[in-house]
């Protein structure tokens, strides 16, 4: 399964364009929003191939998108991917909850646009 | 003590005195008898053939050398008891017992308070109570010392004793020491890696007689225990005493706890830097991509010169945020089985072109037959960044750096060679101090000084060494031994609960590692 849809939850703008501006570049299709109830509600709504997925959110965390996503009984994205993007450091536990449900969990500061598309490209591989 | 070998015995030193003044009391009252018959006889009193004569000087000889050889002996009878006191406290062979100070001629006398006062200094230096056979003396001798031990206990400062086997011999309330099941007391103090007070006394046993040292904010519980103390922890030891180590903790929490909320204050500045660089790398990476073809070569230079120094910028930002964790006992590192070269990968992107935006040669040749090491990979690329990061900055144009990796024992080292500057020897052994530069660094080179202290803090961490060897003018090695994962595999994944191959050890790890057992 080729990932083609994106959905970028991002509240920081030059973040946000950043990620949208490279990865139109480089043939992806992305939705792009900005606060984290407008998060889930389009994760539940559109079955994209990709998450990339902010922590520090306005209205809702991204700790708790992706706890309602995938953290009860059903999974309710089974065929889309996950990447967690932060600056901000957490503590164990929270990182460790949210490792184990998502596919790649990436500090942005440590990323470059070039380097996010290698990391979707190697879990297209996968 | 200073006094010089002396073969003599306390205890043989009253009956000479003794024996010297009586030999002095006959031969006055000899003189005094002569002197008086010659008188007697001179004047006429008394003819020389008479035995009244002879009566009278013989009787006054004897009755006046008895009553003076009495008052020799009574003179000298607290003298008899004061050395009597010392004998025993000195422990010399004696079968007489110690005189006890509650003894009613004593008090008569008054001599009691000069025997308490030996008793009592006695104990003092050796810390123990005399050898005070009558029980109300022990009783008052307990009373005595009470007003010590309670004022030692109601003192903000912890002492504690150890003997020659390191186990606890006294300490007072304050010290942080724990009593587990098995009724052992252990000192509960959290040490900065391998620096702990275990690893001081082994070098102490092996190369002084006596040492001092002196930690400063150690911690007794971890950051989110309550009730968590911080100490600087001064440390005398004498070899061969019967209390080899005393420990005084000066507990500075008022003082360190003020330095952890500022410390907090690093980590959450360091976290909002991190934005601004997200963006500067990010755009630099995308206009780079965009504008690739149509830029001329000295200006592709300007951007490759713009990512070097934003890619520095974001390390250093990792280094204080490491730095900030690992003085809170905070830094955690997630081992996992992984390959130098795999690491080095994740870098080697940012390292070429840092070496080559500053004209160094840089040669990586790390052999792929090496064996797997037990790494968190964050950490490790961090520590091979600096290193390299230092060797291009104490090294000259077009100056080539070598990094190498074998295995030693258990093992792999990694080093990075430089043929720069170098050191002078009293420098390298103060290289890993937080915050330390070099005096000509400080002059010629910019830096913060925390990039070997975080690095030596994270090899540590991996339960590893970081070291090096240098000469001045001639260059720096720096090598860091990772152990090989084979070595640490079934104590690592003993000790982890996590799942899916993570192979966790955080802080129970540095935990384990500083924990003091007496």
């Amino acid at each position: 399964m080729a990932i083609n849809s994106i959905l970028c939850i991002e509240d920081d703008r030059f973040i946000g364009e950043m990620y949208v501006r490279s990865l139109h570049k480089a043939g992806y299709v992305v939705d792009w929003v900005v606060d984290g109830n407008d998060g889930l509600i389009a994760a539940r709504n559109k079955p994209y191939d990709l998450i990339l997925l902010d922590v520090m959110l306005p209205e809702r965390r991204g700790t708790e998108i992706l706890d309602s996503l995938r953290g009860g009984s059903e999974d309710l994205i089974p065929n889309t991917k996950v990447i967690v993007l932060t600056n901000f450091e957490q503590d164990d536990e929270s990182r460790t909850a949210m490792q184990q449900h998502a596919d790649a969990y990436l500090i942005k500061a440590e990323i470059t646009p070039r380097k996010l598309i290698e990391v979707i490209q190697q879990l297209d591989t996968v | 003590m200073a006094v010089k070998a002396d073969s003599r015995l306390i205890r043989d030193f009253l009956p000479k005195l003794r024996q010297t003044a009586v030999l002095r009391v006959i031969a006055w009252q000899l003189l005094i008898a002569i002197l008086l018959s010659a008188g007697l006889i001179l004047t006429s009193t008394l003819p020389i053939g008479s035995i009244t004569l002879w009566s009278i000087i013989g009787a006054v000889f004897v009755i006046s050398a008895s009553l003076n050889i009495t008052t020799v002996i009574y003179t000298t009878r607290p003298a008899r008891d004061l050395l009597a006191a010392i004998i025993n406290v000195a422990g010399e062979p004696t079968t007489s017992t110690p005189p006890n100070p509650n003894d009613k001629r004593f008090a008569r006398s008054g001599l009691n308070r000069a025997l308490q006062t030996i008793y009592e200094l006695a104990g003092r230096e050796d810390g123990q109570q005399p050898a005070i056979v009558d029980d109300t003396a022990v009783d008052q001798a307990r009373d005595n010392s009470d007003p010590l031990k309670s004022a030692l206990d109601d003192s903000t400062c912890g002492f504690v004793v150890l003997g020659h086997d390191r186990s606890i011999s006294y300490h007072n309330k304050p010290a942080p020491v724990r009593t587990n099941q098995d009724n052992i007391q252990t000192l509960s103090l959290l040490f900065n890696g391998a620096d702990t007070i275990d690893a001081w006394l082994d070098e102490c046993e092996q190369h002084a007689v006596h040492a001092e040292r002196i930690w400063t904010r150690i911690p007794d519980r971890l950051p989110d225990e309550e009730g968590r103390r911080f100490f600087d922890v001064i440390a005398s030891y004498d070899k061969g005493s019967a209390h080899e180590t005393v420990l005084t903790l000066v507990d500075r929490t008022s003082v360190y706890e003020v330095g952890e909320q500022e410390l907090d204050f690093i980590a959450f500045a360091a976290h909002e830097l991190r934005g601004p660089i997200t963006v500067i790398r990010g755009y630099l990476d995308v206009l780079e991509d965009e504008l690739g073809s149509t830029l001329q070569d000295d200006q592709r230079e300007l951007f490759r010169r713009l990512t070097v120094s934003a890619n520095r910028l974001s390390g250093y930002i990792n280094n204080i945020l490491n730095t900030s964790r690992y003085d809170r006992r905070h830094l955690k590192v997630h081992l996992n089985e992984d390959t130098l070269s795999g690491i080095y990968e994740t870098i080697r992107d940012d390292m070429e072109l840092r070496a080559s935006s500053q004209n160094r040669i840089l040669s990586v040749s790390l052999p792929t037959d090496l064996p797997t090491i037990a790494a968190d990979r964050a950490s490790i690329s961090e520590v091979l960044g600096n290193l390299i990061d230092n060797a291009i900055k104490y090294s000259n144009e077009g100056g080539a750096i070598n990094v190498t990796a074998a295995v030693k024992g258990d093992f792999v080292e990694v080093s990075v060679q430089d043929f720069g500057i170098g050191m002078p020897g009293n420098v390298v052994s103060n290289l890993f101090q937080k915050f330390y530069r070099s005096h000509r660094s400080r002059e010629t080179v910019a830096g913060t000084g925390i990039g070997l202290y975080i690095s030596k803090g994270i090899i540590e961490s991996h339960g590893g060494t970081i070291s090096v060897r240098s000469e001045e003018g001639r260059g720096s090695t720096f090598t860091a031994a990772l152990p090989i994962y084979s070595t640490v595999a079934a104590k690592l994944q003993s000790g982890d609960n996590s799942n899916e191959g993570l192979i966790e050890h955080g802080n129970g790890w540095i935990k384990n590692h500083s924990m003091y057992r007496g």
